[in-house]
């Protein structure tokens, strides 16, 4: 009897969610934080993220001095991944440099490499890396490689058509590279910056709001109206979904407007995505914020889920770098296929049929974390 | 001094009959440096390679063996020109080796032969990796080709290469460092921001105003324990560096300690500043968000590379304490510098950590009048 004098579930939700919208959109900080940084920090992504190593700053000590050398320096710096910065006139130097940072990277010389090459005795070219940071240094070795490589190539050839022997075969290789030939960052990071951010956002504004509450004894005072818990927790959930859908659509503009990354995918895996991937995130918020029980607890445990979710999504560094135990542990990681999807979706023009592992993951991941996340409301409220 | 004792005595006790707060605080950064010693790393094997042997020759059997030979590419078999969109987008591939018609006529007469190589592109480091190391597999087989010829010429230039203070090139050597400034960021500027926030919005600060202690020593109180925390969590991430992924610590430990303090005292002066100018625990994580982790995970230096960025953002990373200790880390703990070297770090840290706790008080003091 009680029932039929309680407003429908539909009233109780606009009611419900009208208020949660009123509260956010009167603070402009919080509609700040929840539109405006996650651009910013976009665009500050987008901008500043660039891992391709090139200039790597090196040190050349040049101990011959023949044109021969000159030319070999040239032309080892000529495709800019070592950048020479400095010239040192003796290897105390080169030592120096490199301990305080000067340079990354030192090339050597050695005294009569013109000489010894001409007598046809062998020469040895000293490459010294600073190896604190492994990717620039994998990459100047690289270079350096296979610019002498080269360089030993075609002087075995010379030697051998000038002992009057035919040269062998040459393969060459050529890559055509799809979606984004001209390897940029932006198009590559941007989708997944995107989901990086939707994830702080949604689940951090959830799982604090929510204890914010709790600390200020308002969610007591809504539980002795008529309303029920599920229908509070969905039109608490509700405004977030918007503000999500808003997030994606401004950092999808933003990022075909300032960056030039493609929209190649139909729009419609975007949505459905999204809104699977927002089930898990604003679960995610929810499930925190029922165990702990202060806004900065709930804040850290929001965190610690987070930190390993963006490391281990594939957004930073490949998955396939990891070792494999840890793949497999990717494979719940509600980040890694948003990530790939928005990837696939805007960059290669991927479509459901493509994308059906992520979003059957997504819709697995999200369903059982949302309901967990609602029992565990509905109990700690009823 | 007395006073300044109590209020940390109080704000130490806050801390631990609640122990959760200090259990995330303290598992934080095991947790995070694990992943990042074994899940963070440019490095790929494995790439998955598909193969289009229009030759179908014995040169060309050949030439897959010794490019899938190694452990980099992994051929995940035979594959149409064609089929390459549909590999890439089902992740199935990164990229397609065409092998054209004629390679084995070609080999066999000593000519030029092109081979082509589609690659997708959508992730950029992956296909980095891809390119340098099919460059090399394909360089490799020129020499086997050669085999006899070549080898009578002799290698007449050898390059040796030689890696300092990271020889085996691990990321985990390469991330501690600057794991331990964005550790050290989250708790310093967010614990403080949201304990003091957290004051405001329960309005227990006026109570404390009530009181005789000064502001400052309600701010050097209200700090001392989160510095506390903070060291503890520098030392475990050293500590736990050196035991699990075998950072070595070249240099001294006391200019590592000291370094690490002049930072963490900054980072908590700029929590506190947060906290009074937003009074709201809520705002105030986004706003630290924004004004230190963010910075300190892109702007130090401790993944991205400083150098690449447009010359804006290099300026801006001037002014990002995380940078200077990001690299006064490096410059310790991987290559054993000393104060000679790194003196204008510890100069920079100590400049931030003095203006910024002056600023806050100074805010602090002018809130309340």
């Amino acid at each position: 009897m009680s029932t039929s004098r309680r407003p429908s579930a539909w009233v109780q939700l606009a009611a419900v969610f009208r208020k949660e919208v009123r509260q956010t959109a009167r603070d402009p900080r919080m509609m700040f934080m929840l539109v405006a940084a996650p651009l910013i920090q976009t665009l500050v992504f987008g901008f500043a993220v660039d891992f391709t190593t090139d200039h790597v700053p090196t040190v050349l000590l040049d101990r011959d001095r023949t044109d021969v050398s000159r030319l070999y320096a040239r032309q080892l710096l000529a495709d800019g991944t070592l950048k020479r910065t400095l010239s040192a006139a003796g290897p105390d130097e080169v030592d120096r440099d490199l301990d305080d940072g000067a340079a990354a990277a030192a090339v050597i010389l050695p005294s009569r490499l013109a000489a010894d090459l001409g007598a046809h005795r062998t020469a040895e070219v000293q490459v010294v890396l600073d190896g604190t940071n492994p990717n620039q240094s994998t990459v100047a070795g690289a270079a350096a490689s296979q610019y002498f490589g080269g360089v030993v190539e075609r002087m075995a050839r010379d030697r051998l058509a000038a002992a009057g022997r035919a040269p062998p075969a040459q393969l060459e290789l050529m890559p055509r590279i799809s979606y984004n030939p001209e390897l940029k960052s932006p198009p590559y990071m941007i989708p997944g910056i995107a989901a990086l951010l939707l994830l702080v956002v949604t689940t951090v504004v959830t799982a604090m709001g929510l204890a914010r509450e709790r600390e200020m004894g308002t969610l007591e005072q809504v539980m002795v109206t008529p309303i029920r818990p599920t229908v509070l927790l969905f039109g608490k959930i509700a405004p977030y979904v918007v503000i999500g859908f808003v997030d994606v659509m401004l950092l999808v503009t933003a990022g075909t407007w300032v960056f030039g990354v493609p929209i190649r995918g139909p729009l419609p895996v975007l949505v459905v995505g999204t809104l699977l991937y927002l089930l898990t995130t604003l679960g995610v918020g929810l499930l925190v914020s029922t165990i702990s029980r202060t806004q900065q607890q709930s804040f850290l445990a929001g965190f610690l889920f987070i930190m390993p979710a963006v490391l281990l999504s594939g957004v930073m560094t490949p998955i396939r770098s990891m070792p494999a135990w840890l793949q497999a542990v990717t494979l719940v990681n509600p980040v890694r296929h948003y990530a790939e999807l928005m990837r696939s979706c805007l960059l290669r023009g991927a479509g459901f049929g493509d994308l059906r592992v992520q979003l059957l993951a997504l819709a697995a991941i999200g369903g059982a974390v949302f309901l967990a996340a609602a029992l565990r409301f509905r109990t700690r409220l009823g | 001094m007395i006073r300044i004792g109590a209020m940390a005595a109080k704000e130490t006790l806050h801390v631990l009959r609640d122990p959760r707060t200090l259990y995330l605080a303290l598992v934080m950064p095991v947790v995070m440096l694990f992943l990042f010693g074994y899940g963070v790393s440019f490095d790929v094997d494995h790439l998955p390679l598909a193969v289009a042997d229009l030759d179908r020759s014995e040169a060309s059997r050949a030439l897959v063996r010794t490019v899938t030979g190694a452990r980099e590419l992994v051929s995940v078999g035979e594959a149409d020109p064609a089929d390459a969109d549909r590999l890439f987008r089902r992740d199935r591939a990164v990229a397609v080796l065409v092998i054209p018609r004629d390679y084995g006529e070609k080999v066999a007469r000593h000519e030029r032969v092109v081979l082509q190589l589609l690659a997708d592109g959508s992730d950029v480091m992956v296909v980095n990796q891809v390119l340098a190391k099919a460059d090399a597999l394909v360089r490799a087989e020129t020499l086997r080709l050669a085999g006899i010829d070549l080898a009578a010429a002799a290698a007449p230039l050898q390059v040796k290469i030689w890696t300092r203070y990271n020889p085996a090139g691990r990321s985990a050597l390469f991330l501690v460092p600057g794991l331990s400034a964005y550790i050290l960021a989250l708790t310093a500027v967010l614990l403080t921001a949201l304990t003091v926030a957290g004051e405001w919005e329960r309005g227990s600060m006026e109570q404390l105003f009530a009181t005789p202690v000064s502001r400052l020593e309600i701010v050097l109180g209200k700090l001392a324990p989160y510095l506390v925390i903070g060291m503890l969590e520098l030392l475990l991430v050293v500590a736990f560096g050196a035991a699990v992924f075998d950072v070595p610590v070249r240099g001294s430990l006391g200019l590592f300690l000291l370094v690490g303090f002049f930072f963490l005292v900054g980072m908590l002066g700029q929590g506190l500043l947060i906290s009074v100018v937003t009074r709201n625990q809520l705002v105030a994580t986004q706003a630290g968000t924004l004004s230190s982790l963010l910075p300190s995970l892109l702007l130090s230096g401790m993944v991205v590379p400083i150098e690449n960025m447009p010359w804006p953002l290099q300026l801006l990373s001037r002014v990002i304490p995380a940078r200077y200790l990001v690299h006064a880390l490096r410059g310790i703990l991987l290559k054993g510098n000393g104060l000679s070297v790194l003196w204008p770090d510890l100069l920079a840290v100590a400049i931030f950590a003095v203006l910024v706790l002056y600023v806050s008080t100074a805010r602090f003091q002018r809130r309340l009048a």
